[in-house]
């Protein structure tokens, strides 16, 4: 059953301070946030605020004042329960399709007939069929995000934290990616925490979508997307309800970036 | 578009017999003091008196053997060190002056030191050669520990790669391609080495009777001694190339690597 009290992942008073050779630079400050078993939520906000420190912070890749829960215990560093797709892929340049797919497996000891059998499944979920002794350098910007998507999937990860995932890819390439991100969570309806600065993105894929203010980054808006995902693409789009939250926040998240700007200006 | 492999190999050919003939003829003709540079004709008749003898083949194998032993050898310790600079800053802030104060140090000059120390033979060639490829090794192998991506470790991190395991399943993968590198550049120190060791301090190897060739003025023989060196290097440098471009495959490198 899922635990409807308890958040699958919680930040409490989480901040971070990047030491520069010339000063320290706040990076993200006072930030509590609570996301529930099986909810999609993205953080949108101008670029350089801070959004990618707060994946890196949930992954355990970077230490951090306050803390970071999930079911319930503190965080000690990276865990496979928690997977992770980055914007730049990261596949591993010398494994095949194949192999950068079963990499989690391998380090988990899975047996190699269960193992094989996973990653068959997932080159089927990701249409990659033909090119699974391909090394990455072979292929498309979007083949790489679905193998990355993949690899991370192998591992069952209860939660998926996506640090711009489709940021590198052209516009149709991005829409595709997005509807097969969607039809994955909705048949597992995984806890995804997602940072992007695609407001159409944000809205088209979550429940709910947190603004991040410039830097240093705080959380300060919250906006609930409530659509029937179940519906097509297009229909999604043209609905008033998708394009009154689409306004909402990309309204915000102007009214952020220009606040910047004019801080920023002497 | 691609060609027949042989008649590309034969192509490239052209240029050396040109510069071949060229000094025949200069030869023949009396241009050059055929006591001090002989002809290519009186080498060619040498070369083949020495492949008929077993000599140059013993010899040539000792220099192998000191050189390939030293390149090992600086191979193993250079990776290890390289690594260990990588990914430790208090070993890295012991070992960076040591190696910036010795990088630019032509190793050959410590050769006669290396002789009083461990006496005429292979010891000492392989300590000198051992020398001279252990730095190229370090250096490229820390560049390519330290240029790691962080997504890189933090995807492998978040996929269950244990501290241990990033050493060889993450850092010594990526840094593979400089590896290679170092040991190109390596493998040409190594025979320059072992040849100038010999020459200096040893009863055998090539270096040594190339040098004695010159010093009873057989330079016919001595001539047709160093084209032998010539081919035995092309071919290990050939080999080298042929192997990293197999493990290299995956690399942005290996596209145009045919073209090298």
């Amino acid at each position: 059953m899922r635990d409807l009290i308890r958040p699958k992942i919680e930040l409490r008073q989480v901040a971070k301070t990047y030491a520069t050779d010339r000063a320290a630079v706040l990076a993200l400050r006072n930030t509590d946030l609570a996301v529930a078993d099986g909810e999609f939520v993205s953080i949108v906000g101008p670029s350089g605020c801070g959004k990618s420190t707060l994946i890196y912070i949930v992954g355990g890749f970077l230490p951090a004042e306050g803390e970071v829960l999930v079911d319930g215990r503190a965080i000690t560093g990276p865990g496979t329960g928690r997977g992770v797709v980055f914007q730049e892929y990261a596949l591993f340049p010398w494994l095949t399709v194949r192999g950068n797919i079963a990499y989690g497996l391998d380090r988990q000891g899975v047996p190699a007939v269960q193992r094989n059998q996973t990653v068959e499944r997932l080159i089927g979920v990701i249409g990659l069929q033909g090119f699974e002794d391909r090394f990455p350098r072979e292929l498309s910007g979007g083949m790489k995000q679905r193998v990355a998507i993949a690899r991370t999937l192998a591992c069952e990860p209860a939660i998926l934290l996506l640090d711009e995932p489709f940021g590198a890819l052209d516009a149709l390439t991005r829409e595709i990616m997005q509807d097969e991100l969607l039809r994955l969570w909705l048949e597992s309806r995984k806890t995804v925490l997602m940072v992007t600065h695609d407001v159409t993105e944000a809205v088209y894929l979550s429940n709910r979508i947190c603004v991040m203010s410039a830097r240093p980054g705080r959380l300060v808006e919250e906006f609930r997307v409530e659509l029937d995902r179940t519906k097509p693409r297009e229909e999604i789009f043209l609905s008033d309800a998708f394009n009154r939250v689409r306004n909402q926040v990309w309204l915000s998240v102007r009214k952020q970036a220009l606040a910047a700007e004019s801080k920023n200006a002497p | 578009m691609r060609r027949d492999p042989l008649a590309h190999a034969l192509i490239r050919t052209v240029p050396l017999l040109l510069l071949g003939m060229l000094w025949q003829a200069a030869s023949s003709a009396g241009l050059i003091n055929t006591a001090f540079l002989p002809s290519p004709a009186t080498i060619s008749v040498a070369l083949a008196d020495l492949l008929g003898g077993g000599e140059i083949g013993r010899n040539i194998f000792i220099t192998l053997f000191r050189a390939g032993t030293g390149l090992l050898l600086g191979a193993v310790c250079g990776i290890w060190l390289g690594l260990m600079m990588a990914r430790s800053l208090k070993f890295r802030a012991w070992v960076t002056p040591i190696v910036g104060g010795t990088y630019s140090l032509p190793k050959s000059a410590l050769i006669p030191l290396f002789a009083l120390w461990f006496g005429i033979g292979s010891l000492t060639a392989i300590c000198a050669v051992y020398l001279a490829c252990l730095l190229p090794m370090t250096v490229n192998t820390f560049q390519g520990v330290v240029s790691t991506p962080k997504v890189l470790t933090w995807s492998a991190q978040a996929l269950g790669t244990s501290e241990r395991q990033m050493l060889s399943r993450i850092y010594l993968r990526h840094a593979l391609p400089d590896i290679f590198t170092g040991l190109r550049i390596a493998l040409g120190f190594s025979f320059v080495l072992a040849i100038s060791s010999e020459m200096i301090a040893s009863s055998s190897g090539i270096g040594k009777l190339v040098f004695f060739y010159g010093e009873n003025g057989a330079y016919d023989y001595m001539f047709a001694a160093i084209a032998c060196v010539i081919a035995v290097a092309f071919l290990c440098d050939r080999a080298m190339l042929a192997v990293s471009g197999w493990c290299l495959r995956w690399h942005e490198s290996a596209a145009n690597a045919r073209t090298a």
